[in-house]
């Protein structure tokens, strides 16, 4: 139960920005899980670790609303797998997605990096 | 077991689960291709990949379907627990489903008639029933075409006010002669009621008073069925009816059968269809009042404003003919549901009575099965505990226990469906054959169904719910330490079982108080003088009046048939009646008694019979003044009437009523003799003033009344070939003997008598085994303890106290909540009632008595089984 709870903590701590990263990887191409887990971890220097239970939970959501769609294909390597892609509606999702996230950014990098002479004296 | 298939949710589980099979095969690949070995990787990309079972829940949420999965595991859960106690679960169910089809079956019975006035009828809500004059419990028809009319007209408040007039005619032209049940109606009837015909048409507005030279006459389903073959091309086609030909224009649809309740029509005519009642149709009294009125409301109008609408109407109608309109004259209307004329007055008198007894009953029940189930939840303390420290929470606990509860219930719900599906159909039991067209009957329709639904649904949130909620409550630390020797539930849940017993003995005293004082109401009954001789009395009714003769001819037959079946042998006096008493009907007229002046709002109607010389002999009923009708007193005679003691002492008080003059009907009649008292409806009524007249003088009806020598039933053959023998096309019915007939007056206390014992022996085996039950798990959670006492020296009789008073303490407590409750509720029956108080001290205290000591065998029994244990193996028993 605990660590169940965990998880949705995760997942709702990370809601909107694991669902743009995940769509963000899926604009180079259709990918698996294991795939997407892989370039977000290779792409952002090791730092950015999904956890599986973050990961497939936010798949699912993804293709509930029709962000993606999936299909089982088999992997250069003969693994069957299932193939995530981004549809039209995801690809729109993403550039809200991200118009948000640099604004967030941009919110955020205004409050750390505030003059000292701005907060009045 | 595979509960939810269909939903795709197998197929989507099996590829999550090849997903993430997947998802680990290329873990493992990627690991191996940097050199790691195969069981290093496999385990490493297991690690990394986490709790599976887990990551498949977590995902499985998303698909939005989760609870479905979840809530057909609960069920498979909660079938499995109660597979695991049969003994538990037969016994619950069983009377679950007995008080949910006691419920039901009242409530289809109520269905049936209440909701049901007039079958195939629209919006029978927006219907009301018009009387006039003083509320009465089974009033005569209140309206003259004219007063009627002009309520019609006049009104705001209505869409439609329709009348009819009820009676029997013979149907002749076919072989037999056939007696069917026929209206006059409004040339409105049918478009009030909202019903449009099979076949044909209805009645035109100009038509309704009009006479034809061939009448019209609309035909009932069944009638058309059966007499006619269901001829498809009957329009038009003519028929006779008291050998007079008429046209049917119409059909009615199947089931209706007219609009007084309970009371079926089988055809329809207009309201003067031969002319021959011009006198009827264009006066305001007398007897030209002979109409029941239903009005249809207005959209949005209450049944207040349109009462003070036609009373304001009926007011002006007063004051424009007040010698028409003597005595009290306000409108009140009543919905169909309740309406005094036909069956409702009966059925609204008796039926949510017993619908509430039946309440209780279920009530009852469900504490009865809470108790099981909270005594079966103690006792599972311990998994729950387990499963609640493996992570089940609280909710998921109770939502497992509350379905419990709904599994017994909905099981329960299904066989009290079945049950009620043929229950609902005894309510014709209760009433004998008779002379009223009566189609009384309960009905399954969707309205019962949800009445189960919302009974079984509220059972199992009692029997369920409750336990559920209290026994999740423990902590579970403490459940798992506790041993199950100190675990007698805790104080809280033993408060919780005690309540239950109280609550049970609580609510079993009233039904068994109500079921006593309608037991001994039937005795009474039973046992009761009506004041009339009832054994050795044939009665025969001959359909003269409707088979078309002349009004010389009929009075030349009736007396023929008084001359042959007085000389019949075995016959000892034969007397001609137009009433039979006791038989749910009667006639009413207003009269004027001369000299008399009556109180303000006093009615002045009375009940009147017409009967023959003979009539009081037969009956046993004493002329104490005066005289007997004599066969001068006919046609050509002055009016004379005999009066009996309710009308003299009324009318009359301290005089000498012999010679004192009556005026009914414009006409003057002579008191000429005072009869005793006896009843008239039912045993229990409020004597009403009758006057008796001259059968040869103003006789309707025929119903040829002999008293035998032998057994009456051996004469019927006998009176119906005497009378055939005059003409063999007079229709004679209801050859019966009088006790029979009289029966019907009875069959609403021999329901009462029959539904209020059944419901009262289940309250009281309930009750019974409810303290039962819980005195003996107690003892048993106690057996250690008793052990300890009788090892430090307690006497036998010391643990018998120590068991015996705990439960005497419930059953006292119950007792006397139930006293308070019961002694409340029997004022809702005393109306009911008959020679015997609703607080009657004998049956109080043999109720109180009876339970008592049943409760005293039921707590006696673990006590002495606690009395006789051995202490050595009571201790060691944990």
């Amino acid at each position: 139960m605990s660590e169940k709870d965990q998880y949705k903590n995760r997942i709702e701590l990370l809601q909107g920005t694991l669902d743009m990263l995940i769509l963000q990887t899926l604009q180079w191409g259709p990918q698996h899980g294991y795939g997407i887990a892989q370039a977000l971890r290779l792409r952002s220097g090791d730092v950015l670790q999904v956890e599986t239970g973050s990961l497939y939970p936010a798949l699912h959501r993804l293709e509930r609303q029709s962000w993606v769609q999936s299909e089982w294909k088999q992997s250069e390597s003969k693994q069957k797998a299932r193939y995530y892609r981004i549809t039209g509606k995801g690809k729109k999702q993403l550039a809200s997605d991200l118009g948000r996230w640099e604004r967030i950014v941009e919110a955020i990098g205004s409050v750390m990096y505030v003059k000292p002479e701005a907060s009045g004296s | 077991m595979k509960w939810f298939p269909s939903f795709g949710f197998q197929r989507r589980k099996r590829e999550l689960q090849e997903e993430i099979d997947a998802h680990l095969q290329m873990a493992i690949a990627d690991r191996v291709a940097r050199g790691e070995t195969a069981e290093t990787a496999r385990q490493a990309a297991a690690r990394e990949f986490g709790n599976i079972p887990l990551v498949q829940d977590v995902t499985r949420e998303m698909w939005g379907q989760g609870w479905l999965e979840q809530l057909g595991r609960d069920i498979r859960y909660a079938l499995r627990q109660l597979r695991k106690s049969p003994g538990f679960t037969i016994t619950a169910t069983t009377m679950l489903a007995v008080a949910i089809c006691a419920n039901s079956t009242v409530f289809s019975w109520i269905d049936g008639t209440m909701l049901r006035p007039i079958p195939g009828a629209r919006d029978t809500g927006d219907l009301v029933s018009l009387q006039r004059g003083e509320r009465n419990f089974s009033p005569v028809p209140p309206f003259s075409y004219l007063d009627y009319r002009d309520l019609r007209e006049q009104n705001h408040t209505f869409t439609g006010i329709l009348a009819y007039h009820h009676d029997w005619i013979t149907l002749t032209g076919g072989a037999q002669p056939e007696r069917a049940y026929i209206a006059n109606v409004s040339a409105n009837y049918f478009d009030v009621l909202g019903i449009k015909p099979l076949l044909g048409r209805f009645f035109l507005p100009e038509e309704e008073t009009r006479p034809d030279a061939v009448p019209n006459v609309v035909l009932g389903y069944s009638l058309w069925k059966t007499r006619y073959a269901a001829d498809p091309a009957i329009v038009g086609k003519s028929i006779e009816l008291a050998r007079h030909p008429v046209t049917v224009i119409g059909v009615a649809p199947e089931g209706v059968v007219g609009a007084m309740p309970g009371i079926r029509e089988d055809l329809w005519v207009t309201l003067d269809p031969l002319g021959t009642d011009v006198w009827r149709m264009t006066h305001r009294s007398g007897g030209a009042v002979w109409l029941n009125v239903i009005g249809r409301l207005r959209p949005r109008v209450s049944r207040d404003q349109a009462a003070q609408d036609l009373d304001t109407l009926m007011h002006h109608i007063v004051a424009a003919y007040p010698d028409d309109h003597l005595g009290e004259n306000r409108i009140t209307l009543d919905p169909m549901w309740r309406s005094p004329f036909g069956a409702n007055g009966y059925m609204s008198a008796t039926l949510p009575i017993l619908l509430a007894f039946a309440g209780v009953v279920l009530l009852l029940t469900c504490a009865n099965v809470a108790t099981l189930t909270l005594v079966r939840f103690v006792s599972r303390r311990r998994e729950l505990a387990i499963r609640q420290s493996l992570g089940a929470n609280r909710m998921q606990l109770v939502r497992q226990m509350v379905l419990e509860g709904a599994m017994l219930s909905i099981v329960a719900g299904v066989v009290a469906l079945v049950l009620t599906s043929w229950t609902s159909k005894t309510f014709a039991w209760f009433f004998p054959a008779n002379s009223n067209p009566s189609v009384l009957n309960g009905a399954m329709d969707y309205k019962v169904v949800i009445g189960i639904a919302v009974s079984s649904l509220l059972a199992g949130m009692l029997c369920g719910a409750l336990p559920a909620w209290r026994s999740s409550h423990a902590p579970a630390v403490e459940a798992l330490k506790a041993e199950s020797a100190s675990i007698s539930g805790g104080s809280r849940n033993r408060k919780l079982l005690g309540a239950l017993v109280v609550a049970q003995i609580a609510l079993s005293l009233p039904l068994l108080l109500c079921s006593g004082l309608f037991l001994r109401t039937l005795r009474n009954l039973a046992g009761a003088n009506p004041g009339f001789e009832q054994d050795h009395i044939l009665t025969a009714s001959v359909g003269l009046n409707i088979a078309g003769y002349s009004h010389d001819d009929e009075q030349v037959i009736r007396h023929k048939i008084l001359d042959r079946v007085s000389a019949l042998p075995g016959v000892k006096v034969a007397s001609l009646t137009d009433w039979i008493p006791m038989t749910l009907g009667h006639k009413g007229e207003d009269a004027y008694p001369e000299g008399y002046v009556p109180h303000p709002h006093e009615s002045l109607q009375v009940y009147h019979a017409e009967v023959s010389p003979r009539y009081f002999e037969s009956l046993h009923i004493p002329i104490l003044e005066g005289r007997e009708f004599t066969p001068e007193d006919d046609e050509k005679a002055p009016r004379v009437l005999i009066v009996d003691q309710t009308a003299a002492r009324r009318y009359w008080p301290g005089q000498d009523p012999l010679g004192k003059k009556l005026r009914i009907w414009r006409s003057l009649f002579t008191v000429v003799g005072v009869a005793r008292n006896s009843t008239h409806m039912l045993m229990n009524e409020a004597p009403e003033p009758m006057v008796y007249m001259s059968f040869f003088q103003v006789g309707y009806e025929t119903i040829v009344q002999v008293e035998t020598e032998g057994n009456q039933a051996d004469l019927t053959p006998a009176v119906e070939n005497a009378i055939h023998e005059i003409d063999t096309r007079l229709p004679v019915f209801d050859v019966r003997p009088m006790r029979e007939s009289t029966q019907i007056a009875s069959s609403f206390a021999v329901i009462q008598s029959a539904l209020a014992g059944m419901f009262a022996l289940i309250g009281l085996v309930l009750a019974v085994t409810g303290i039962y039950g819980v005195v003996t798990y107690r003892t048993q959670m106690r057996t250690h303890e008793i052990g300890i006492r009788m090892a430090l020296g307690a006497s036998r009789v010391d643990v018998l106290r120590l068991v015996l008073v705990q439960g005497l303490w419930l059953t006292g407590i119950g007792l006397a909540l139930g006293l308070a409750f019961a002694l409340g509720l029997t004022r809702l029956i005393a109306r009911l009632l008959y020679g015997i108080g609703a607080n009657d001290p004998v049956t109080v205290v043999s109720v109180v008595m009876l339970l008592g000591a049943m409760s005293l065998v039921a707590c006696y029994l673990p006590a002495h089984r606690a009395m006789r244990r051995n202490p050595v193996t009571a201790i060691r028993e944990l």
